[in-house]
């Protein structure tokens, strides 16, 4: 029973991977790594396709009725009020009564997939598209929901997916953040970092937010006043002395991975800016992106980016559709149909360029797509009279696309009217096992050992849904 | 109704209840098998229950047997046996009946006694004794019985510790380690060699107290805010901050901190400071808006007990609360005596919004209190007079009404009266803390599996078995609480328990070294570190409590040996064996944390504003990094720069955006009690260090400093080495300064040396 933590352990956590000693010397000698960082890539625990991930998280979350789970018996009993077994409502909110949708379902693609009126550019990409009609969650509430959808626990202080897949696979491109977040203008989802926070894990695992302006990364450019010239004279200077101060020290690796810092930011002061300059796109890709729309542009630029970020070997990119409260995210509660309206016009177009260029650039068969809010809405209205949708928690749909992932189909369902996964529930932790097990990782080995046991993102639950794999 | 057995003929073991438990059971739970570690085969094994810590049998009481509870289904998810054709309902019944009646086994005995356990000899959970000081070749390297025992294990391998620092290097270190501020050129300058005496000075300065409060601060998991959707500020949460430094400067006896952080209310002699320091339960993460709040109920507490386990025991009882621990000796039912013991905590709150209190003795709050009853009932009587008088109803007064009736009472004799009943009773500060409303507290029941709405078998309050031989008393109660946390107190703070002395002292041990002794400062229990020197961490034990569990003692002890005195020189052929140091062979390297790097770099800069205490601030912050937040535009109201320069254990705490220089340099996970920080070296760290505004500002200052304090390039080189790394350049060092001043500015010259290596890492 006495199970110790190994050196092996120890050198996994702090960065070393599996095949840590020799992988990381290798690569030090290359020069491409420094001693310890500890994002250096790793092997994952077995070969996969994906080799990144991005997560379009749609904050506030969508209604799975008015988009990917079509249910005619809602417009049967449209007006009529719920009588089902289960809790309706979050917060003491009113209940009404049940409403249709008022978009219209069709078989998309070769598949038939059903996709709502809402999504007329992704819907070209049904057939690559596995849409998890029976997804379910334990929380009603925004803060608790967006945390256990990004992090497996309701509870604060937990690592992020992100942060997992960065601590577990490293990264390739130390000039960039291997792990990126861009939030929506209007505000970042409720938690805050919460949400893509390392938790108990090294901060380097953490997300970094990337903005679109000039300086995509806190602190990237050199303080007002000071130029190039200057920055790279002050940087040779420190490195200079640091170097003089580390010849006495040569073992220190700490120190040297300290002054390799330094350098790592001076360049990735120039890749990071490459990335948002987007003034060399041709007029064809504007358009594509909806970048000279209004209602497209701050979504789309964040997609042409996240393309551009995925191209420089990004381990992790999570985008998020509106922010702030209420109607200015998913969160329809006054009126989910106006709201879905300009949610999903805002994403839809910049969403399915960017699938047709991973497709373009063979990127596609390397990055796996995922796209979802932290639940789902109810069929029922919220009040009475007026066309908004409270939390539902016990059934909401997802999708996944891309490397590794068996396109054209719908996995489980809800209940007649929408409310409820009943057939194939898939959790979210089981969606997290998806996630890790398609990027090569096995969730119940993917461990980090804190407060006296090995924790993972599952916590004590997480299956595999076999039949997401292509 | 045919269930029941026939009358007089009593369910009998070998006939009836054997062979159905045969048949159903013993496949799983028998000698060959044992699912979940539960055997029912036996009538000793079925007593005792399996991994979930709760007896599958308890003999009398059918209701409170897991057993039945799960062959009859009343739990969906776990119905037993999972395969195969359920147990009939007379089945059942004839169960019942056989517990009811005692669950007799004939030729069982009662008990049998368990399996030896081996982790039960575990070094940690006996009391320390005091081990002897070795005998050392080299006599002369020993200055006090720490150096003793490093010194004797280097002599078993053959090696020789490494040099002593310098005088300059050990000023350094000294004072960035006590005070998280480095030595300024008059410090310097009358230093004379004495570093007894330097300890002593250091040790007495309230700097002190900013430095090392913070340590404890991580392992208490403090924030100012809640965390979750609205992550509201505690109220007054700071003034717990406050108690901790003042309790450092002060040398509160260690023992008594822990008193007073756990049952503050309780001691004999409660005041305000006690009260603030049960603030201590009240610092975790709070979601107003739990998804369950009857299982909220349990994760506050159990936030509470993980805290105390871990802070003060080294244990990770938490693991315990759905089932018996996986790899410590420590079940459920320890689990849930401890929980029994914070049971009538209650958090003061109306709905979301918390609630203070007011502190003071206990005299004090209830006069304060009588006073406020008296003022509200002398208003209530004045608005009753008034409105009779007026001919409206005092309940439905309309607009106008009410501020009719609130000008005529502010001029009514009842204020008067008001004024002087506050001029008699003052008002009281106010704090925050959880608090019990009773002595009495409701029953605690194990949970099976964890699930608030599945109690088992009730539990009084204990600790854990394997540390007590026999159970501390927690007969306390007073008139207003239970004296539970009082009896948990004491018993924490006493010499017979075998972890709280070695636990913090191994704490104040990885504060000074980088490293504790035992590795991981939060689990001393089987699966934790084993220690490098177990013999001083014993003794350094038994030593701090018979020295009146004094931390500034335990410090002087520290600082006055060779062993803190020795240089960070490496050594390839130790370090080829002993590659992380674990015999101390030298002194490990390592970087300061995010707040000293701060403060450091405020104090050179020459713009610490050294106010000590008081409500957090709101440094500034790059506009960039209210991107991520809800509501960028409400969260942050940076203050004016010379109120936010203050050292950062004073910015505030916000558990949904950490001041982003903070958090990347590694401060700690505030969720839960952090036993260490973490060092990583990061791109984003130097972006922050080097093109980030709060580094930048300090570079300017400290340039603008060096010309009014020195005249030429020389001597202002020489001078910003003396303030930032407390020596003097040496000629090479001088001469690339030099060469960059030609070209390059002062500020310039500044930010590099704010970024050196050597300002993060002394020497």
């Amino acid at each position: 029973m006495r199970i110790k933590k190994t050196r092996r352990d120890f050198i996994w956590q702090t960065g070393g991977g599996f095949a840590g000693v020799a992988l990381l010397d290798l690569l030090t000698r290359d020069g491409r790594v420094s001693a310890n960082s500890i994002l250096a890539p790793k092997k994952p625990h077995f070969a996969a396709k994906a080799k990144r991930a991005v997560f379009l998280f749609m904050n506030g979350a969508p209604s799975q009725v008015d988009t990917f789970d079509y249910k005619p018996e809602l417009t049967k009993y449209n007006g009529q009020a719920y009588k089902g077994p289960l809790a309706v409502g979050s917060n003491g909110r009113p209940v009404g009564y049940l409403m249709q949708s008022p978009f219209e379902f069709k078989p998309r693609g070769k598949s038939g997939l059903l996709i709502s009126d809402l999504f007329p550019h992704t819907s070209k990409f049904a057939d690559d598209l596995c849409v998890i009609r029976s997804m379910y969650t334990d929380t009603a509430a925004h803060a608790s929901g967006c945390l256990q959808m990004n992090t497996g626990s309701i509870f604060l202080g937990k690592p992020s997916a992100g942060a997992w897949v960065t601590y577990g696979l490293g990264t390739d491109n130390q000039s960039l953040p291997a792990f990126v977040v861009m939030t929506d203008p209007r505000g970042g989802p409720i938690g805050s970092a919460s949400n893509w926070t390392a938790g108990y894990m090294p901060a380097a695992y953490q997300g970094t937010l990337f903005r679109s302006g000039a300086a995509p990364l806190l602190d990237l450019q050199p303080p007002a006043g000071v130029d190039d010239r200057t920055q790279r004279q002050s940087l040779d200077l420190l490195k200079q002395l640091n170097e003089e101060h580390l010849a006495a020290r040569a073992e220190e690796t700490e120190l040297a991975a300290r002054i390799q810092s330094y350098e790592l930011a001076y360049r990735m002061q120039m890749e990071a800016a490459a990335v948002v300059d987007l003034s060399r796109e041709t007029a064809a890709t504007r358009e594509r992106y909806g970048l000279d729309d209004r209602l497209t542009a701050d979504f789309g630029r964040k997609c042409l980016m996240t393309r551009r970020l995925l191209e420089k070997g990004v381990r992790f990119v999570q985008l998020y559709s509106g922010g702030g409260h209420i109607e200015d995210t998913w969160d329809g509660h006054n009126d989910c149909i106006t709201n879905h309206k300009l949610h999903a016009g805002e994403t839809d177009k910049p969403i399915a360029a960017l699938m047709e260029d991973l497709k373009a650039t063979g990127l596609w068969d390397e990055t796996l797509l995922l796209w979802g809010g932290e639940f789902g809405r109810t069929p029922t209205s919220e009040g009475v009279g007026k066309p908004g949708r409270d939390h539902d928690w016990h059934g909401f749909s997802m999708w996944l696309a891309g490397a590794g992932v068996k396109g054209g189909q719908a996995i489980g369902a809800t209940d007649e009217l929408g409310f409820a996964a009943v057939e194939e529930r898939v959790h979210v932790s089981d969606l997290h096992a998806t996630l890790l097990h398609l990027l090569g990782l096995d969730h119940t080995k993917l461990t980090y050992f804190y407060q006296g046991f090995n924790q993972r993102i599952t916590g004590i639950r997480g299956e595999v849904v076999r039949k997401v794999l292509a | 109704m045919l269930l029941i057995s026939v009358a007089g003929l009593a369910a009998d073991f070998e006939r009836d209840v054997r062979p159905l438990l045969a048949r159903k059971c013993f496949g799983c739970h028998g000698a060959g098998l044992q699912k979940s570690h539960l055997r029912l085969d036996r009538r000793a094994d079925m007593l005792r229950g399996g991994e979930s810590g709760i007896p599958a049998v308890v003999p009398g009481k059918s209701a409170d047997s897991l057993l039945i509870r799960y062959v009859s289904g009343t739990d969906p998810k776990l119905v037993m046996p999972p395969a195969g054709p359920r147990l009939t309902a007379a089945e059942i019944a004839l169960l019942k009946e056989w517990i009811d009646e005692g669950a007799r086994w004939p030729g069982e005995a009662e008990t049998v006694a368990a399996k030896a356990d081996p982790r039960l000899a575990h070094w940690a959970f006996h009391a320390p004794g005091k081990p002897a000081v070795p005998a050392t070749r080299d006599a002369a390297w020993v200055r006090n019985p720490i150096d003793a025992f490093v010194l004797s294990k280097l002599e078993a391998k053959g090696w020789r510790p490494a040099a002593r620092a310098t005088d300059g290097d050990l000023l350094r270190r000294m004072y960035l380690d006590i005070t998280g501020l480095p030595p300024t050129i008059a410090e310097q300058d009358a230093f004379r060699g004495d570093f007894e005496e330097l300890a002593r000075e250091l040790l007495a300065r309230g700097s002190y107290g900013e430095r090392w409060a913070r340590h404890w601060l991580d392992v208490v998991r403090y924030g100012d805010t809640n965390g979750y959707e609205r992550d509201e500020i505690k109220p007054q949460v700071w003034k717990f901050r406050d108690y901790v430094i003042r309790s450092f400067n002060s040398d509160k006896p260690f023992d008594r901190f822990v008193m007073e952080q756990l049952a503050g209310d309780e001691l004999p002699d409660a005041n305000a400071e006690t009260l603030l320091a049960t603030g201590y339960a009240r610092l975790g993460p709070w979601d107003d808006e739990p998804a369950d709040p009857a299982e909220d109920r349990f994760d506050q507490l159990d936030d509470v007990l993980n805290t105390t386990a871990q802070g003060f025991l080294g244990l990770t009882l938490a693991c315990a609360r759905c089932h018996n621990h996986k790899f410590e000796p420590l079940t459920t039912k320890d689990y849930y005596g401890m929980i029994a013991v914070f049971n009538g905590l209650e958090r003061p709150r109306n709905g979301r919004t918390e609630l203070d209190r007011p502190i003071g003795t206990w005299a004090e709050i209830d006069r304060f209190n009588e006073r406020e009853k008296k003022i509200a009932g002398l208003r209530e009587a004045a608005k009753a007079e008034w409105a009779a008088a007026a001919g409206v109803d005092v309940k439905k007064l309309s607009k106008e009404q009410a501020k009719a009736m609130a000008e005529a009472l502010g001029k009514l004799p009842v204020e008067e009266e008001v004024a002087r009943l506050k001029r008699e009773t003052a008002d009281l500060p106010r704090g925050y803390f959880m608090e019990e409303r009773s002595a009495t507290v409701k029953p605690t029941h194990i949970l099976i599996r964890g699930k608030a709405t599945s109690p088992g078998p009730e539990v009084e309050p204990s600790v854990p078995a394997v540390l007590a031989k026999t159970q501390p008393t927690f007969a306390f109660a007073g008139t207003r609480t239970s004296g539970r946390r009082l009896g948990l107190a004491r018993w924490i703070a006493s010499r017979e328990n075998p972890l709280t002395a070695r636990v913090i002292v191994n704490r104040v041990w990885q504060w000074h070294f980088g490293e504790g002794i035992v590795r991981t400062a939060n689990d001393f229990g089987v699966m934790g570190d084993k220690p490098s020197h177990e013999a001083l961490i014993d003794w350094l034990a038994v030593w701090f409590m018979d020295n009146g569990w004094s931390l500034k003692k335990l410090h002087a002890l520290i600082l006055g040996s060779n062993t803190y005195r020795m240089a960070r020189t490496g050594n390839a052929a130790y370090a080829a064996a002993d590659p992380e140091n674990r015999l101390l062979w030298r002194m490990p390297y390592r970087r300061l944390e995010a707040e000293a790097i701060l403060d450091s770099a405020l104090a050179v800069s020459g713009k610490l504003n050294p106010a000590m205490y008081g409500e957090f601030v709101y440094p500034k912050m790059q506009k960039e990094a209210l991107e991520g937040s809800s509501d960028p535009g409400k969260i942050w109201k940076p203050f004016e720069e010379e109120k936010a320069s203050r050292r950062a254990i004073y910015y505030i705490v916000k558990r949904s955006l950490m001041v982003p220089l903070l958090e990347v340099l590694d401060l700690c996970d505030t969720a839960r009690p952090a036993a260490k920080r973490q060092t990583t070296s990061v791109a984003p760290q130097a972006l922050q260090l080097f093109n980030g505004d709060f580094m930048n500002r300090q570079a300017k200052y400290f340039a603008e400093r060096l010309r009014r304090e020195a005249q030429g390039d020389a001597a202002r080189i020489e001078r910003a080495y003396r303030l930032a790394l407390a020596r003097r350049p040496r000629a090479g060092e001088r001469e690339a300064m030099l060469r960059f001043l030609r070209t390059g500015s002062l500020e310039e010259m500044c930010r590099v040396i704010l970024n050196l290596n050597e300002f993060a890492y002394a020497n």
